[in-house]
C-alpha cells in the first residue's frame, strides 16, 4: 500500500471528496475522512443530513464547518438517511478526533449499492489518490 | 502552511480556536513580516502622504499614526494601511501583503519634489503581540515604560539589544503592540527569530501562544475590522466601508479620490457594510446572499463561528435601506433561508473583551 501520513482504514470506500462508507450489512455508515478533518482543522458546526431523506450519492446532504471553512458533505452512497450522529450537536470536535469511529455522520439504507460502491475507490486507490494531491 | 501574497505562512500552530482564545484572555504572537512597508522620507513625505492617503497626516506628532485608506481616482479602496510618523521628515506606511507591489507603484506614481520611497518590507521583520496581557509580557523584554506608550503611539525602544519600533495598536480589537525589528547587527532572519523567541519566552507563563493566519482573520471579524479582498476592495468607498473616521475631506490638502467622495457623501450610501449574526445554526461565510422577504439586499463578505461566543457572525453589504441595527433579514446557507439579524460590531462584550476593557485580567 502506499504511504500517506493519514489513516485510510482496509474495507472501506472512499469518494473523491473524502467521504467514506462503511458496509454494515445492509446499512451504510457514512463520515469524513481522517484526510479532510485534518484539513477543515477545528470543527466547529456539522449541518446533519435530513432523516428519511432519500439522497443521491455524491450530491449535497448536508455540511462540515471549521472556525474558517465551510465543506459541503456528499452522500457517498444514494438511499435513504436511517440515522444521524446527533451527538455531533454537541460534540462536533469528534469528527477531528475519531472521523472512523465516534465522529460518523449518518447511516445509509442504500438502493443502489453495488454500482454506487463500484463508483468509490478501496483503500488501496483512495491513498494513491491522496498522495496524487501530494499529501 | 499556505502560500499567501508570496510568502509561506502557517494558518495555525495549535488550533484557530486555541489561539483566538489565547489573545482574548491573555496573549498570542504573530509574525506579520509579511505586510508592506514603505519607508517614505525627505521635505516632501508628509505631502505625498496627505495625496495618497485619506486620513490627515497634519494631525500626526512625531511618534503617533493612524489608520488610512489609500483610494484610487473614484474614491475607491486601493488598500487600508497604518501611517506612522517616526520624525519630522520620517514616515512608515504599511499596506497589506497581497497589495504591496501595487501600493508602492501607485506612491511612486504620485510622487513630487524631494522624496524617498524604500520598500523595506524584507529588512524589517514585523511582529503584533495582541491581548490583554501584551504589555505585562513586552514589558520583561523592552527598555523603558510601555505604559506611557498609548493607543496609536509608538516608541524606539530595544530588544536583546536590537533596536525595535513599538506601536500600540492591532488587528485583534485587544490592547496590544506591532513590533518592527529595526536592527542593524544581525540580519534580519537572526533578528526575527530573536525577537519572536524573546517574547515567547517571557510570556511562557501567562499562556501565550503563537498564532496563525486563521486566528488573525478570526480575530479581526470578532472585532468588526475590514479585510482587503472581502470587506474592502477597489470598487468600495470609505464610506460605505463606514470607515468615515479614516476620511478627512477638510483636510488642508486635496487626496486622490477627494472629488467622487465628496460626491457620495452628499448624494448618500446605497450599501453599507454591516455586522450580521445568525439566530439559528448554521455560519454565514463569504458571497452567501442576504434577504428579507424572499428579495436579495447584499451578501456576505465574511464569517464565522466565534471561538469566543459560540455565535455565528459575520460583515457584509446590504441596502442602505435595510441597514439598522436589529433589522430580520435571512442568509441564504446551501438550500436552506436561516433567519439572521443585522447587529453592531464588534461580536463581544465590550466589557469584558477588547481594548476598551472594564475588568482587567
Amino acid at each position: 500500500m502506499s504511504e500517506t501520513k493519514f489513516q485510510v482504514p482496509d474495507g472501506l470506500y472512499y469518494s473523491k471528496d473524502h467521504e467514506y462508507a462503511k458496509v454494515e450489512g445492509s446499512r451504510v455508515r457514512v463520515g469524513i475522512t481522517d484526510y479532510a478533518q485534518e484539513s477543515l482543522h477545528d470543527v466547529v458546526y456539522v449541518e446533519l443530513p435530513q432523516l428519511q431523506k432519500e439522497v443521491k450519492q455524491s450530491v449535497s446532504i448536508g455540511a462540515v464547518e471549521s472556525v474558517k471553512a465551510a465543506s459541503d458533505l456528499f452522500a457517498p452512497v444514494s438511499g435513504k438517511v436511517l440515522e444521524v450522529n446527533k451527538r455531533l450537536e454537541d460534540e462536533p470536535e469528534l469528527v477531528n478526533k475519531d472521523p472512523y469511529g465516534e465522529g460518523w455522520i449518518a447511516v445509509i439504507e442504500p438502493s443502489g449499492l453495488k454500482e454506487d460502491l463500484a463508483k468509490l475507490m478501496d483503500a488501496q486507490k483512495y491513498s494513491e489518490y491522496l498522495k496524487g494531491l501530494g499529501k | 502552511m499556505i502560500e499567501y501574497a508570496g510568502w509561506h505562512m502557517p494558518v495555525w500552530y495549535k488550533t484557530i480556536s486555541d489561539e483566538h482564545l489565547a489573545v482574548r484572555n491573555a496573549a498570542g504572537i504573530f509574525d506579520i513580516s509579511h505586510m508592506g512597508r514603505l519607508h517614505i522620507t525627505g521635505p516632501d513625505a508628509a505631502n505625498l502622504l496627505q495625496k495618497v492617503t485619506s486620513n490627515d497626516i497634519s494631525l500626526l506628532n512625531p511618534l503617533a499614526g493612524q489608520y488610512s485608506v489609500v483610494c484610487n481616482e473614484n474614491g475607491g479602496i486601493k488598500d487600508d494601511v497604518t501611517t506612522f510618523k517616526q520624525g519630522q521628515e520620517d514616515f512608515l506606511l504599511v499596506c497589506n501583503a497581497a497589495n504591496r507591489d501595487k501600493i508602492l507603484a501607485w506612491v511612486k506614481t504620485n510622487a513630487a519634489g524631494n522624496v524617498r520611497i524604500d520598500d523595506l518590507t524584507e529588512q524589517i521583520p514585523m511582529f503584533a503581540l495582541q491581548g490583554p496581557l501584551a504589555q505585562r509580557i513586552l514589558q520583561r523584554v523592552v527598555e523603558g515604560d510601555l505604559s506611557l506608550v498609548k493607543r496609536w503611539k509608538c516608541a524606539f525602544t530595544k530588544i536583546q539589544g536590537e533596536s525595535v519600533l513599538v506601536t500600540r495598536t492591532g488587528y485583534t480589537g485587544e490592547d496590544g503592540f506591532e513590533i518592527y525589528s529595526m536592527g542593524n547587527t544581525a540580519s534580519p532572519t537572526q533578528r526575527a527569530l530573536k525577537t519572536w523567541t524573546a517574547i515567547l519566552n517571557a510570556g511562557k507563563n501567562e499562556g501565550i501562544l503563537p498564532c496563525g493566519l486563521g486566528a488573525r482573520d478570526s480575530l479581526r471579524l470578532e472585532a468588526g475590522y475590514p479585510l482587503y479582498g472581502n470587506e474592502i476592495e477597489e470598487d468600495v468607498n470609505p464610506f460605505e466601508a463606514k470607515l468615515d473616521f479614516a476620511v478627512k475631506l477638510e483636510k488642508p490638502a486635496s487626496f486622490n479620490g477627494k472629488e467622487p467622495l465628496t460626491k457620495v457623501k452628499g448624494d448618500g450610501l446605497k450599501r453599507v457594510r454591516v455586522g450580521i449574526k445568525l439566530l439559528e445554526r448554521g455560519s454565514p461565510r463569504k458571497d452567501y446572499p442576504i434577504s428579507v422577504d424572499g428579495e436579495q439586499i447584499g451578501k456576505v463578505t465574511s464569517g464565522l463561528l466565534s471561538p469566543l461566543t459560540g455565535e455565528a457572525v459575520g460583515m457584509g453589504y446590504v441596502d442602505a435601506a435595510h441597514s439598522g441595527e436589529g433589522v430580520r433579514v435571512e442568509v441564504g446557507i446551501r438550500d436552506r433561508n436561516v433567519k439572521a439579524e443585522i447587529r453592531k460590531w464588534p461580536f463581544y462584550d465590550e466589557k469584558r473583551y477588547g481594548f476598551r476593557r472594564e475588568i482587567a485580567k
